[in-house]
C-alpha cells in the first residue's frame, strides 16, 4: 500500500488533469495560427500518405465520380476518405474544413492519451506486483515509483512532435490512435478491441503488421515482467513465504500467469482479426466498386508504400537512395530495404518475449526509422511508448546526448531544407545529412533503451539470486 | 555518461578510448581549440585565395566591346534632359518616367509603368524554418503617396524569352540628384545599344526604380509583383499599373505610343546589376567602382558574378575596385603589429623551405583584416547593403556597382564611355550562361576585390571555436553522474537526472522567445523615444524573467531539492549543449553572426562557474577566475557588446544608449536572423550563465 501512496503522491504533483486541458487548448490556440504556420506543407509533418490535403483531392476526385486514386494523388484508405472527406470541404459556423480536421486529430490524440495512460497503469500495477511476487518489495524502500502511464500520456500530449502533426492537417494521428488502441486492448486483456485497433491501424499504414507479435504476446503471457524462469525459481523458494497477505494478488497471478502460453485467448484474437478484416475489407470493397474494385486499391495504398513511388524529400533515408539508384537494382534495393524490417523481428522477439509492450515500441521504432514515408508523428508514438517504461530504464545510458541529438535535429532539418529550396545556396545533400543524423539517433536509442531492459532484467536476476 | 560505460566494459572501443581521453582532458583541450580559433580567424586575410571565374562560359573580355561614343553622348543628352526636368519647378513625379519611357521606345524596347505602394515588411520570425509566405496581401492602395517605376524591356533576338538580365537605376522620380540621372544615363546608352545588337540571348530589363520610398522597397515592390501576379490579377490591378497618379494628367498621348497597361514580364532573371554613381569619390586615385554584395541574412551572390565585374573593371577599363572595410581598423596599432608578426614568420619559413610560401606584407594584413571585418560584420548584421538585397530573396544573384566619377563635367561622356562599356561587357559575360549561376561559390568572404575566403576554410575557425562545447558538456555531465554515490540496489533514475536542468533551460528559452515579440507590441505605442523603448523593453523582460522563474520553481517536479548540491554542473552541461545546438543552428541560417556570437559566448559559457565556489576557495586562481567571469558576463550583454564594439570603433564620445535599440529595430525591420539570435540563442545562455555564477552553493 506503501507503494500506492509514492506513486499517489507523484501523480499529485504531477496534475495530469490539468496539464492535459492545457495541452488541449494550446493545440485550439495553435490550430487558429494553423493558416500562419502553414505546415501541412511540410515534408517532416505530412506525408504522401497522411496528408489531408491530397485527401481532399481524393474526395474532389470521388465527388467528381472518378477513382480517387486517379492521377497519384490519394494513397490512403477509402474509408478515411469517406470519413474525412466531407469534414475537408465542409464548413461549420464559419470554421473551415481544415480546422475541423485538425479538430478531429486533436480528439484523437486525447483518445490516445488516455489510452496510454490506462495502458501505462496497468503496467505499473504489473511491474509492482512482480517485484513482490519475487520478493524483491523491501528493496523499494526509500524509492519512488514513478506513474510512467501518466508522464507517458504527458509526454506525448506535449511533445512538440505530436503538436506538430496534429495541427498540420495530417492523418497519422488518427493512425497512432488506432496502434495504441490496440495496445491498450492487449494489455487489458480486451481481444476485440485490440484486435479491431489492429486490424485498422494495418489498414491505414500497413506497417503495424508487425505488432501482431507483440499482441500475441501480450495476450499469451499478459503483461511485461521480468524474465519467466525467475519466477520459476522464486516459486520453489519462497511458496510458503507469500501465502496469505498476497491472496488477492495470487488470484492475479493466477489470472496473468507468467508460466503458461494461453493459447485460448490468441485464437480468439485471431477469430476477432479474421472477422474485423473482412469487415473492413468489404466496406472497402463497397466503396471501391464503381473505381477499380480491392485490386486497385491494394495497388494504390499497399503497393505505393512498398515500391517507395513518391521520392520527395522527407525526413527517411529511402528517398534519398532510390532517386540515385539504377532502375534495373531498383526492386533488388526494395527487397533489402523491406526485409530489413523483418529481420529484426525475429530476434528482439525470441530476446525480449516477456516484456511485449516494450516489444512494441522496439517494432514501432524500428518500422517509423525504415518506412517509406516517415513523418514526425511516427516518432511521437514510439517516444511516448519509451516513456512507459521509465521504471525500468531509468539506467539508461546517453540520455542527454539523444535528447540533445533529437533537438538539434529537428531544428537543424527545417533549416536545412530552407536552405536547399528556398535559398538556394544548399542542396539535397544537406537535407539528406540531417535525415542520416536523425536515422542514426533513432538507432542509438532502440540499442541503448535494448540494453538498457536487458540489463535490468540481469539485475533482477542477481537480486533474486541473493534473496 | 561515457565514464559510466567506461565501468561496465573493461575494454571500450578505440573511438570511445579516444572521447574519453578529450573528455578527461577537456579543460586543455577547450582552451588550445578556443585559441586556435580566434588565430584561425585572424589567419583567413593570409590564407584568402584569390579569385577567379570559375565558369567557362562566362568567357569576361573576350568580345571587344560595341559601346561606341556615339551611345555615351546618346547618354549624355539623356541625362541632360532629366535634369532640366528636375531644375523645373513644377514636378509630380510623372514627367521623368514618361520622359524615360518615351526613349526606351524609340530605342525599340517594350516598355510598361509599375505603380506600387511600399508595403511595410512585417516581421517572420520562422522563415528560416519554414518557406517564405506564397501569398501576400494586397493591401489597399488608398493612400496618396505611390512610386511609380519604369521597366523597359528588349526582347532578345537569339533568345527564347525564357531568361533575362536587370539592371536597376535607383532615382528620386520628384527631384533626382546629378549622380542619379548620371546612373541614369550609363543605364540608357547600354539599353539603347542592346536594343540594336544581335548577339543577345536573354531578354534585358531595364527597371529605372523610384526611390521616394527608398530603393530596396521600390526593388522589393517590383519584383513581388513580378513573381507574385498572375494573369488573373492582372485585370483588378490594371490600375495599379497604369500611371495615372495625378488627376487630370494626361498619360494617353504615352499610352498610344505602345505603353503597355499591363505588368511585363521577361523570363527568369540570371543576374541583376544595380547602378549608381556616387556623390563623390572619396578615397580614389582614378574613377572608382565600389561592389556591394551582402544580401538579407549574409547571402552572397555567386562569387563569379563579382569576379566579372572586378575583372572587367580592373583590366578593361581601368577602374579602382573597392569592397567596403572598417576604414578605423585601417590605423590600429595592435593588428598591424600582427602583420608585421606574421610577414616575419612567413619569412623565416621561406628561408628554411623555399617552398613554403605564405605570409602577406603587413599594410596588405591590415588591409585584408579591415575588408573581412566590414564583410563579416555586414553579412551579420542582415540587413541587404543595397538594393541588390532584394534579388536575393527570389535567388537571383544581385550586385550593386557603385561608380566614384573623378572628373569635371566635361568628362561625363569619357565617364558614361567607361563604365557603359563595363556594364556592357557584364551583360555579355552573363548572356554567355547556359544555366544559373552555380560553378563558384555562395557561402564566402571578401578580404579584397580579388581575394576571397570559401566556406570550407572559414568555418574551420568556427568549428574550432565551439568544438569544445560538446567536450565540456559531456565532461561536466560524467562528473555530475560520477559524483552520485552507485551502489544502489534499485534502480533510481540516476541517468535522468538532468531532466531538471533542461527544463530550467528550456524555460528560459522559452523566455527568450517572449523577449523577442515584446519590440512588437512597443512598437505600436505612438512617439515614444528610443530610450524609453528599450527600458521598457529591458524591465520588462526583467520582470518577465523574474515571474517565469518563480512561476517555473513553483511548477518543479521533484527532487529539485535532492539535486542541489551538484546542480549547477548539470545545468552547465546544459547550458553549454544549449549553446552548441543554437551556435551550429546560426552558423547555417547565418554564418558570420554564429562566428562573432561564437567570440562572445563561448568563453562565457566555458568559463561559468558560481562566484561562491570562487570566493570560499579564495587562491589567486579561482579569484582571477570569478574576475574573469564577471567581466565576460558583463560585455556578453548584448546591449554592452554593442555599445563597447562601437565605441572602439569610432569613438567613444558619440555612444549613445538609444542607439542599441536603433540598431535592433532595424534588425528587426529588416527580417534580420540577427535579431532572432540575439534575442533567443544569446540572451537566454547569457541569463543562465549569469544565473550559475550566482548559484547558490
Amino acid at each position: 500500500m506503501e507503494d500506492r501512496s509514492t506513486i499517489g503522491s507523484w501523480r499529485n504533483k504531477l496534475g495530469f488533469w490539468k496539464w492535459a486541458i492545457a495541452s488541449v487548448f494550446f493545440r485550439l490556440i495553435l490550430t487558429y495560427f494553423s493558416k500562419n504556420l502553414n505546415l501541412s506543407s511540410r515534408p517532416e509533418v505530412s506525408t504522401p500518405l497522411t496528408s489531408l490535403r491530397r485527401l481532399a483531392e481524393g474526395y474532389w476526385l470521388k465527388q467528381l465520380s472518378m477513382s480517387p486514386y486517379s492521377g497519384s494523388m490519394y494513397h490512403g484508405s477509402p474509408l478515411l476518405l469517406s470519413i474525412l472527406g466531407p469534414l475537408t470541404v465542409k464548413k461549420i459556423g464559419g470554421l473551415s474544413g481544415e480546422l475541423l480536421c485538425s479538430l478531429v486529430s486533436l480528439v484523437a490524440d486525447f483518445i490516445s492519451a488516455i489510452l496510454i495512460r490506462a495502458t501505462g497503469a496497468s503496467l505499473v500495477r504489473a511491474y509492482l506486483h512482480n517485484w513482490k511476487s519475487l520478493g524483491l518489495d523491501k528493496l523499494f524502500k526509500g524509492n519512488e515509483v514513478v506513474p510512467s502511464g501518466d508522464v507517458a500520456a504527458l509526454v506525448y500530449l506535449w511533445n512538440p512532435f505530436t503538436i506538430v502533426s496534429c495541427i498540420g492537417f495530417n492523418t497519422s494521428a488518427i493512425e497512432n490512435m488506432f496502434v495504441v488502441m490496440s495496445l491498450y486492448g492487449a494489455s487489458a486483456g480486451l481481444v476485440p478491441l485490440a484486435a479491431f485497433g489492429w486490424v485498422v491501424s494495418l489498414h491505414l499504414s500497413l506497417y503495424p503488421i508487425v505488432l501482431v507479435i507483440p499482441v500475441v504476446f501480450l495476450l499469451g503471457y499478459g503483461l511485461d515482467a521480468p524474465p519467466r524462469k525467475l519466477f520459476v525459481q522464486s516459486n520453489l523458494q519462497g511458496e510458503e513465504k507469500r501465502s496469505a497477505c498476497h491472496a488477492e494478488l495470487k488470484s492475479m497471478n493466477d489470472k496473468f500467469s507468467k508460466t503458461n502460453f494461453s493459447w485460448w485467448r490468441v485464437v480468439i484474437f485471431f477469430l476477432w482479426a479474421s472477422v474485423w478484416t473482412s469487415y473492413v475489407v468489404i466496406m472497402c470493397a463497397i466503396s471501391m466498386k464503381e473505381y477499380g474494385g480491392l485490386g486497385e486499391m491494394f495497388k494504390r495504398t499497399y503497393g505505393f508504400i512498398l515500391a517507395i513511388e513518391d521520392l520527395s524529400p522527407n525526413i527517411g533515408v529511402l528517398w534519398y537512395f532510390f532517386a540515385e539508384v539504377f532502375d534495373f537494382f531498383r526492386n533488388f534495393f526494395l527487397i533489402v530495404f523491406h526485409v530489413n524490417i523483418l529481420f529484426m523481428i525475429l530476434p528482439l522477439a525470441i530476446r525480449l518475449n516477456h516484456r511485449p509492450c516494450f516489444l512494441a515500441f522496439l517494432y514501432l521504432a524500428v518500422s517509423s526509422m525504415l518506412k517509406s514515408y516517415p513523418s514526425v508523428g511516427d516518432s511521437a508514438l514510439y517516444m511516448s511508448l519509451l516513456v512507459l517504461f521509465v521504471n525500468e530504464l531509468a539506467e539508461m545510458q546517453f540520455t542527454f546526448f539523444l535528447f540533445c541529438g533529437y533537438v538539434g535535429i529537428s531544428l537543424l532539418s527545417p533549416v536545412m531544407h530552407n536552405l536547399w529550396i528556398w535559398r538556394g545556396t544548399g542542396n539535397a545533400n544537406f537535407y539528406f545529412a540531417t535525415a542520416i543524423g536523425y536515422a542514426c539517433f533513432q538507432i542509438i536509442l532502440v540499442v541503448e533503451s535494448v540494453s538498457a531492459m536487458l540489463n535490468h532484467d540481469r539485475k533482477i536476476r542477481k537480486l533474486c539470486n541473493k534473496v | 555518461m561515457a565514464e559510466v560505460s567506461a565501468v561496465v566494459k573493461p575494454k571500450p572501443r578505440p573511438i570511445i578510448r579516444v572521447g574519453l581521453f578529450l573528455i578527461s582532458h577537456s579543460l586543455v583541450v577547450s582552451n588550445v581549440c578556443c585559441i586556435a580559433g580566434v588565430l584561425a580567424l585572424l589567419l583567413l586575410p593570409v590564407i584568402a585565395k584569390n579569385t577567379y571565374i570559375s565558369e567557362n562560359a562566362l568567357m569576361p573580355g573576350s568580345a571587344s566591346a560595341m559601346l561606341s561614343s556615339d551611345d555615351a553622348s546618346d547618354g549624355h543628352v539623356f541625362l541632360n534632359k532629366i535634369m532640366s526636368i528636375s531644375s523645373m519647378s513644377i514636378n509630380t513625379g510623372i514627367e521623368i518616367p514618361e520622359m524615360i519611357a518615351k526613349h526606351i521606345i524609340e530605342s525599340g524596347g517594350e516598355v510598361n509603368y509599375h505603380k506600387f505602394q511600399p508595403i511595410s515588411d512585417h516581421f517572420h520570425p520562422l522563415q528560416f524554418f519554414l518557406g517564405p509566405d506564397a501569398g501576400i496581401v494586397q493591401e489597399n492602395y488608398s493612400s496618396t503617396s505611390y512610386g511609380v517605376n519604369t521597366v523597359g524591356i528588349v526582347r532578345a533576338p537569339c533568345g527564347d524569352g525564357k531568361e533575362a538580365i536587370v539592371m536597376v537605376t535607383p532615382y528620386n522620380s520628384v527631384k533626382p540628384t546629378s549622380s542619379e540621372a548620371l546612373s541614369l544615363g550609363v543605364a540608357y546608352s547600354v539599353f539603347s545599344l542592346l536594343s540594336r545588337v544581335s548577339w543577345l540571348a536573354k531578354d534585358i530589363i531595364w527597371l529605372a526604380a523610384d526611390s521616394r520610398h527608398g530603393e530596396h522597397a521600390a526593388v522589393a515592390a517590383w519584383l513581388r509583383d513580378y513573381y507574385t501576379l498572375s494573369s488573373g490579377d492582372l485585370e483588378k490591378n490594371l490600375d495599379m499599373c497604369s500611371a495615372s497618379s495625378s488627376p487630370g494628367h494626361e498619360v494617353t498621348s504615352v499610352k498610344r505610343d505602345g505603353v503597355s497597361n499591363g505588368f511585363r514580364r521577361a523570363g527568369t532573371m540570371a543576374a541583376a546589376l544595380v547602378i549608381k554613381v556616387a556623390d563623390s569619390s572619396s578615397g580614389f586615385e582614378k574613377d572608382g567602382l565600389k561592389i556591394y554584395a551582402e544580401a538579407s541574412n549574409g547571402q552572397m551572390p555567386n562569387l563569379d558574378l563579382i569576379n566579372i565585374v572586378n575583372y572587367l573593371a580592373v583590366h578593361g577599363q581601368g577602374l579602382q575596385v573597392r569592397v567596403e572595410k572598417i576604414w578605423s581598423l585601417l590605423d590600429s596599432w595592435w593588428l598591424y603589429s600582427l602583420g608585421e608578426l606574421q610577414e616575419l614568420i612567413g619569412k623565416v619559413a621561406k628561408s628554411l623551405n623555399p617552398q613554403w610560401k605564405f605570409g602577406i606584407p603587413a599594410p596588405d594584413y591590415v588591409e585584408g583584416c579591415a575588408t573581412l571585418a566590414s564583410s563579416l560584420y555586414n553579412q551579420a548584421l542582415g540587413v541587404p547593403t543595397g538594393p541588390h538585397g532584394a534579388f536575393r530573396d527570389y535567388q537571383v544573384d544581385a550586385i550593386t556597382l557603385e561608380f566614384s566619377p573623378r572628373f569635371s563635367t566635361s568628362q561625363r561622356v569619357l565617364f558614361l564611355l567607361h563604365t557603359g562599356r563595363l556594364v556592357e561587357g557584364v551583360i555579355r559575360s552573363v548572356n554567355n550562361l547556359l544555366e544559373k549561376f552555380h560553378q563558384s561559390f555562395f557561402l564566402y568572404l571578401m578580404t579584397s576585390p580579388s581575394r576571397f575566403v570559401s566556406v570550407g576554410i572559414y568555418m574551420i575557425a568556427f568549428t574550432l571555436l565551439i568544438a569544445p562545447l560538446p567536450l565540456v558538456a559531456a565532461a561536466l555531465f560524467s562528473d555530475a553522474s560520477k559524483s552520485k554515490s552507485p551502489g544502489e540496489s534499485i534502480p533510481a533514475s540516476t541517468s535522468w537526472n538532468w531532466l531538471y536542468a533542461a527544463k530550467t533551460v528550456l524555460v528560459v528559452h522559452l523566455w527568450g522567445a517572449i523577449v523577442t515579440i515584446i519590440p512588437h507590441l512597443l512598437c505600436q505605442i505612438p512617439n515614444s523615444s528610443p530610450l524609453i523603448s528599450l527600458l521598457a523593453w529591458i524591465t520588462s523582460s526583467a520582470v518577465l524573467l523574474f515571474f517565469t522563474r518563480a512561476a517555473s520553481g513553483s511548477l518543479s517536479l521533484s527532487r529539485a531539492t535532492q539535486l542541489q548540491t551538484r546542480e549547477w554542473t548539470l545545468l552547465k552541461a546544459v547550458t553549454v549543449a544549449a549553446t552548441f545546438i543554437g551556435l551550429c543552428l546560426m552558423s547555417v541560417i547565418n554564418y558570420a553572426t554564429a562566428e562573432i556570437g561564437a567570440q562572445l559566448l563561448v568563453p562565457m559559457c566555458l568559463m561559468a562557474v558560481p562566484l561562491r565556489v570562487d570566493l570560499t576557495a579564495k587562491t589567486t586562481k579561482t579569484v582571477a577566475r570569478g574576475a574573469c567571469n564577471v567581466l565576460l558576463v558583463f560585455v556578453g550583454f548584448p546591449p554592452t557588446a554593442f555599445l563597447l564594439s562601437k565605441g572602439a570603433l569610432a569613438g567613444f564620445d558619440g555612444v549613445r544608449l538609444d542607439d542599441f535599440w536603433n540598431w535592433i529595430e532595424s534588425l528587426r525591420e529588416w527580417n534580420s536572423a540577427t535579431y532572432l539570435y540575439i534575442c533567443m540563442v544569446h540572451l537566454p545562455c547569457w541569463v543562465l550563465c549569469v544565473h550559475i555564477l550566482l548559484h547558490r552553493r
